[in-house]
């Protein structure tokens, strides 16, 4: 009873999708052009101005759902542990040697992405970024370098520190909100209107960023090094 | 002249969410294709993505209108007024970090299946005494 390994899947399923699709995109046509009277953002766009933060969706993301960002990097967090369970202990064997070109690029591009992304982390408040890019733009230097330098590896003490602090904090920041102002992460600093667009602004905002910047940027440097560091037995 | 006739029509609203409608929907189902199709266990992760991908554009340029701007203040705005909506940006930020996380989990579990069994399509996992 081989039945099932004999359909040819791809005659069938590229009919029923090509039916689906052309469907699909009768409906959309159909419908576009239909306006929009109320949208959910409105009240958020309203409040975002009190807050002293120029970025209204750095506001609504750590800010307005800030608990929700917490519960995601737990998700980030559990990844990283269960890809760190499935490919701990495969060490790179033989190290290769890598192009030349690479090798002297990487010396000079590290610095500048790396500053490139502590940038992005820490003006997530004023411009379009924040600390899941500047986390993301810091871990694909870390990539450059383990790419380039067969012998590079992350150290395991200094992330660890690193992603312990930065996840006691948001929690810590969290429960100072809850204790002052009766509210999980409230915003206790001095958020002054009048200081929206500086650096210094915004009260607890940009602080949860670099947090999140710091753990992102770890996390994702461990599951770099853990994908790339294969054995070569195959 | 040609040119800014052809740039003013692509920017009247109805035309940009066509457009964007239409392309991700292609996008979905070129990963919903390559998802039925292919028996390569990481080719099968990687059409997802692009699903996910094609979603997040959905999502995005659904919520795009040209009269709007960015929601951010600077170049001149200095109030939340007449910006587009902030919270699909914030929810596909996070629907990315997510979908990144989960792809690389399963990319890792193919991985460490690869090294145990030697096996990489589908058709031939048979450890749940199936054949």
């Amino acid at each position: 009873m081989n039945f099932k390994r004999d359909i040819p899947s791809r005659t069938y399923s590229g009919f029923a999708l090509s039916a689906l699709f052309i469907l699909t995109i009768f409906n959309i046509l159909l419908e576009s052009g239909v306006s929009k009277t109320q949208r959910a953002g409105d009240a958020l766009l309203a409040l975002s101005g009190k807050e002293g933060v120029a970025n209204a969706v750095t506001s609504v993301v750590v800010y307005f759902r800030g608990f929700d960002t917490l519960g995601e990097i737990a998700v980030l967090f559990i990844a990283a542990l269960g890809i760190g369970l499935m490919l701990h202990g495969d060490r790179r064997t033989e190290h290769e040697e890598s192009n030349y070109i690479l090798q002297k690029a990487s010396k000079l591009l590290f610095p500048m992405i790396m500053l490139f992304g502590v940038y992005v982390m820490v003006y997530g408040h004023l411009s379009p970024g924040g600390g899941f890019q500047g986390g993301v733009i810091i871990a694909s230097g870390i990539l450059l370098l383990l790419i380039s330098d067969g012998s590079f590896e992350v150290p395991h003490a200094v992330i660890s520190v690193l992603e312990t602090f930065a996840g006691i904090s948001y929690v810590l920041i969290g429960l100072i909100g809850l204790l002052v102002l009766d509210k999980f992460l409230g915003n206790f600093l001095p958020n002054d209107v009048a200081q929206m667009g500086r650096l210094f602004s915004g009260g607890i905002i940009p602080l949860v960023y670099i947090v999140v910047g710091i753990k992102v940027g770890s996390e994702m440097s461990m599951i770099v090094q853990n994908l790339i560091q294969r054995s070569d037995d195959d | 002249m040609m040119i800014e006739s052809l740039f003013d029509y692509f920017n009247q609203g109805y035309v940009i969410q066509s457009l964007v409608d239409t392309g991700s929907m292609i996008l979905f189902f070129i990963g919903f294709f390559g998802l039925l199709t292919q028996r390569h266990i990481i080719k099968i992760f990687m059409s997802i993505s692009v699903m996910e991908i094609a979603v997040f554009l959905f999502f995005i340029g659904n919520i795009f209108d040209v009269k709007f701007t960015a929601p951010i203040l600077g170049d001149g705005h200095d109030a939340f007024v007449s910006m587009n909506d902030p919270i699909p940006h914030a929810m596909i930020l996070t629907a990315i970090v997510i979908g990144m996380a989960v792809f690389a989990l399963g990319v890792s579990f193919a991985i460490e299946y690869y090294k145990l069994t030697g096996k990489t399509n589908i058709n031939d996992i048979s450890e749940m005494g199936e054949r």
